[in-house]
């Protein structure tokens, strides 16, 4: 009696990845988290993240009440920034509005401003700022700073002019905005959100997967066949890369079709950065599954490796703007690369040239974390 | 009888007191047993317990050190074509500030290079006859070529360049200016942050996001291990109620949801100086019923699945980047497109990020904060009876 022959590799890894995709798409809810819940989110938060900050509800408290108090509180709300939420007609009612939350900033007009800016008396008026959104704070600040400077340098100027001396050299900045002309969100933002998405959903299917396959012993089941178990490994991913794909592709589509995202640099740049990118999510996913032992645990593991990833991916809020070792430790983190690739090169065209470092960076963490997958996986079923 | 509420009420109908009493007593003994076996499955499994009260730490210090839009040191470089005195001493005013730094000499063509690799993140271009425009008091237009593919950067970096080039106009003009009065003064007073950092920002928004995590996908995970188990049959046949399992399931996990909120704010005060200027106990009683609701959150979304891969999923899509990116946490919700606005009305974190905000950075009271009391508990009440529902429909 000889032992039947070990099936060859190709006939392995196929029937791993046979039962791997009818056991997801058998599961409609399975199919709806990987596919069309990526897509749902996309779609939804890129409405919803917006940097832009205005209509900053606004209490304007005009003591002056004259013709030119009144032309300078609706040309100072006429960009849009700030928005009248309320006129303030008694002492004491603009830090009301602020304590309650009616208006996040309060413009006070002294009374005789008018006549003591014509009269050359130098009024003062008061701003007042609901700091606790710093970001909207310094925004509504700078627009009303720099709303009153101009109107002051024009009253200088004027005279400056009216004394019968020259006025000195006036600098202009003309911004010219490369990309992304309007500054709007959603160009900057659907790049990050797929890193963010794609790396939620296949992380935690990984690690949940195979950690739910021992919870109910049909991993010991598959591990009597006689599969080898780098090819179990690699046949339980190899579905997950491609519905990977498939959601990279569906987010940069919503993302050109709705959001109005360019695709300016080359479709194998693409290719490549979400291949890397995937070897990382995917290898994390597996190495969790390894060290815990029900799916509680490795939800929760890879919600531990999430969510600094998310944080520190430069997505949310910007490298630059973290203290130099938290941007040290950035580096290591396959979001921010990844994020990086597929902005710069939907948006600013980049090839593989100018995105060598982070390329590589993917390259080298998805290389090291998918081997030590590898090795502990194996020595687990050893 | 299955039913022991049902069946404490109608007795206490017929035999007021003592009945009542006996079966109240008895129920609660249930709840007990059931809270204590649910206490025993988190302590038996120290990484879960661990995990969870890591987290809001490291979440905190997460977004407390990394989470800042406040940027220094952008990049900027500098495309220099009349290289006089005049020029270079506008290059130090500009560069030389702490907000942006030089990331060298350029050429204007070069930018979109500098862009794509990440080298720089605008140019400055200073035509070639600066010098002789500012010597002859003319306007003079400086272009500053910016890479708007990072929005927060390129905002920035406009505004930081804007109010630089003003400060060298004002330069120039030197004495000029200065032996006039100024004509207006703006004083710009900022309450409740001054310095404008953002961990105080942060924190409050923290708490729900932490609190949402734990809540609805512990919850989830828990009672839809439980159905995939089939352990939930088991306690179907024992004498315990419906409400019963539910309460007893989830005390332990609103416990350790206390502790959380808790945690966070003890840290946030202790590393971050987040000040507690309302009451706490308003604090704890918002914290309270936000809490409960996303219990019963958790809960629906595990009676809804029975199975844990797919509660995970569903509770990530149903509470965490909801409770993220719609609630004003990060971004604010007056910048939202109108069917966004009315989405994030029913988000139950919204309310509580805007009450502790108001507590901890404010001193709000009731007086101000009674809306999301009202909007946390009306939330906490219809979705627990939801659920609650849900939970029988599919026993019977």
């Amino acid at each position: 009696m000889t032992a039947p022959a070990r099936p060859s590799a190709r006939v392995q890894l196929a029937a791993v990845i046979h039962k791997e995709v009818r056991q997801t798409v058998r599961d409609r809810r399975m199919m709806f988290m990987l596919i069309a819940a990526p897509l749902l989110q996309t779609i939804i938060f890129g409405f919803a993240v917006d940097f832009t900050v205005d209509r900053v509800p606004t209490v304007v408290a005009d003591r002056d009440r004259t013709d030119l108090s009144r032309l300078h509180v609706r040309r100072l709300l006429a960009d849009g920034t700030l928005l009248e939420a309320r006129v303030a007609h008694a002492p004491g009612e603009t830090e009301a509005d602020l304590d309650e939350g009616r208006a996040a900033a309060a413009v006070i007009l002294p009374p005789r401003f008018a006549a003591d800016l014509v009269a050359g008396r130098s009024p003062e008026v008061q701003v007042v700022l609901d700091g606790s959104d710093p970001n909207r704070s310094v925004v509504a600040g700078g627009a009303a700073s720099r709303y009153f400077g101009e109107v002051g340098e024009q009253l200088a100027r004027a005279q400056l002019a009216a004394a019968g001396r020259p006025a000195p050299a006036q600098l202009v900045l003309v911004p010219r905005i490369a990309y992304n002309p309007t500054v709007k969100s959603p160009p900057y933002m659907i790049p990050g959100i797929a890193a963010i998405l794609l790396l939620v959903v296949t992380t935690i299917v990984t690690a949940m997967g195979l950690a739910r396959e021992r919870e109910m012993g049909t991993l010991e089941q598959v591990m009597v066949t006689p599969i080898r178990p780098t090819l179990l490994l690699l046949g339980k991913i190899a579905p997950y890369v491609v519905f990977g794909f498939v959601d990279v592709m569906l987010l940069v589509a919503a993302g050109t079709w709705v959001f109005g995202v360019p695709i300016r640099g080359p479709i194998p740049v693409l290719v490549v950065g979400t291949l890397l990118y995937l070897l990382t999510t995917l290898g994390v996913g597996l190495l969790i599954s390894t060290i815990s032992t029900t799916q509680q645990q490795s939800f929760l593991a890879g919600f531990l490796f999430m969510l600094p990833a998310v944080l520190l991916s430069g997505v949310v809020s910007p490298i630059r703007a973290m203290p130099a070792w938290l941007g040290a430790v950035t580096w290591v983190n396959p979001v921010r690369h990844y994020a990086e690739v597929m902005r710069s090169c939907l948006l600013r065209g980049a090839g593989f040239a100018d995105l060598a470092v982070p390329l590589f960076a993917l390259a080298a963490t998805g290389g090291a974390v998918f081997l030590a997958a590898v090795l502990r996986f194996r020595t687990r079923l050893g | 009888m299955h039913d022991a509420w049902g069946g404490g009420r109608s007795g206490g109908a017929g035999r007021p007191g003592v009945l009542l009493d006996e079966r109240l007593r008895r129920s609660f003994i249930r709840v007990g047993a059931m809270a204590g076996k649910e206490t025993l499955h988190v302590l038996r499994d120290p990484r879960t317990l661990y995990l969870a009260l890591v987290m809001p730490v490291l979440m905190l210090f997460l977004f407390g050190y990394g989470v800042s839009f406040d940027l220094d040191h952008v990049p900027v470089a500098v495309a220099d074509l009349d290289r006089s005195d005049a020029s270079r001493a506008l290059v130090r005013t500009v560069i030389g500030s702490r907000e942006l730094v030089s990331a060298g000499e350029a050429d204007p063509q070069d930018a979109e290079r500098l862009f794509r690799r990440g080298r720089a993140a605008a140019v400055l271009v200073i035509p070639r006859d600066y010098a002789e425009k500012v010597a002859r008091r003319e306007r003079v237009t400086l272009q500053l070529l910016v890479d708007g593919s990072d929005v927060t950067v390129a905002n920035q970096v406009l505004q930081k360049a804007d109010a630089l080039v003003r400060a060298e106009t004002q330069r120039l003009a030197g004495a000029e200016l200065a032996r006039a009065a100024p004509p207006l003064q703006v004083k710009l007073w900022t309450r409740y942050n001054p310095a404008g950092r953002s961990a105080l920002f942060m924190v409050p928004g923290l708490a729900a996001y932490i609190l949402a995590i734990t809540a609805v996908l512990l919850t989830a995970l828990t009672v839809a291990g439980e159905w995939e188990r089939g352990s939930m049959e088991q306690l179907f046949a024992s004498p315990v109620g419906r409400l019963e399992i539910i309460l007893g399931k989830l005390a332990p996990y609103l416990v350790l949801g206390m502790l959380e909120l808790l945690l966070v704010v003890a840290f946030g005060a202790a590393v971050f100086d987040v000040p507690v200027r309302g009451s706490l106990t308003l604090f704890l009683v918002i914290g309270f019923f936000f809490l409960v609701g996303m219990l019963g959150q958790g809960l629906l979304v595990s009676v809804l699945t029975r199975n844990q891969l797919v509660a995970t999923q569903a509770g990530t899509l149903s509470s965490l980047l909801p409770s993220l990116l719609l609630s004003g946490m990060v971004f604010p919700v007056e910048n939202m497109p109108l069917p966004l606005r009315l989405l994030s009305s029913v988000i139950p974190a919204r309310y509580l990020v805007h009450a502790l905000r108001g507590i901890l950075l404010k001193g709000n009271g009731l007086a101000v904060l009674w809306p999301d009391l009202v909007a946390v508990a009306a939330f906490a009440v219809v979705i627990v009876a939801v659920s609650t529902a849900r939970f029988q429909r599919r026993l019977a």
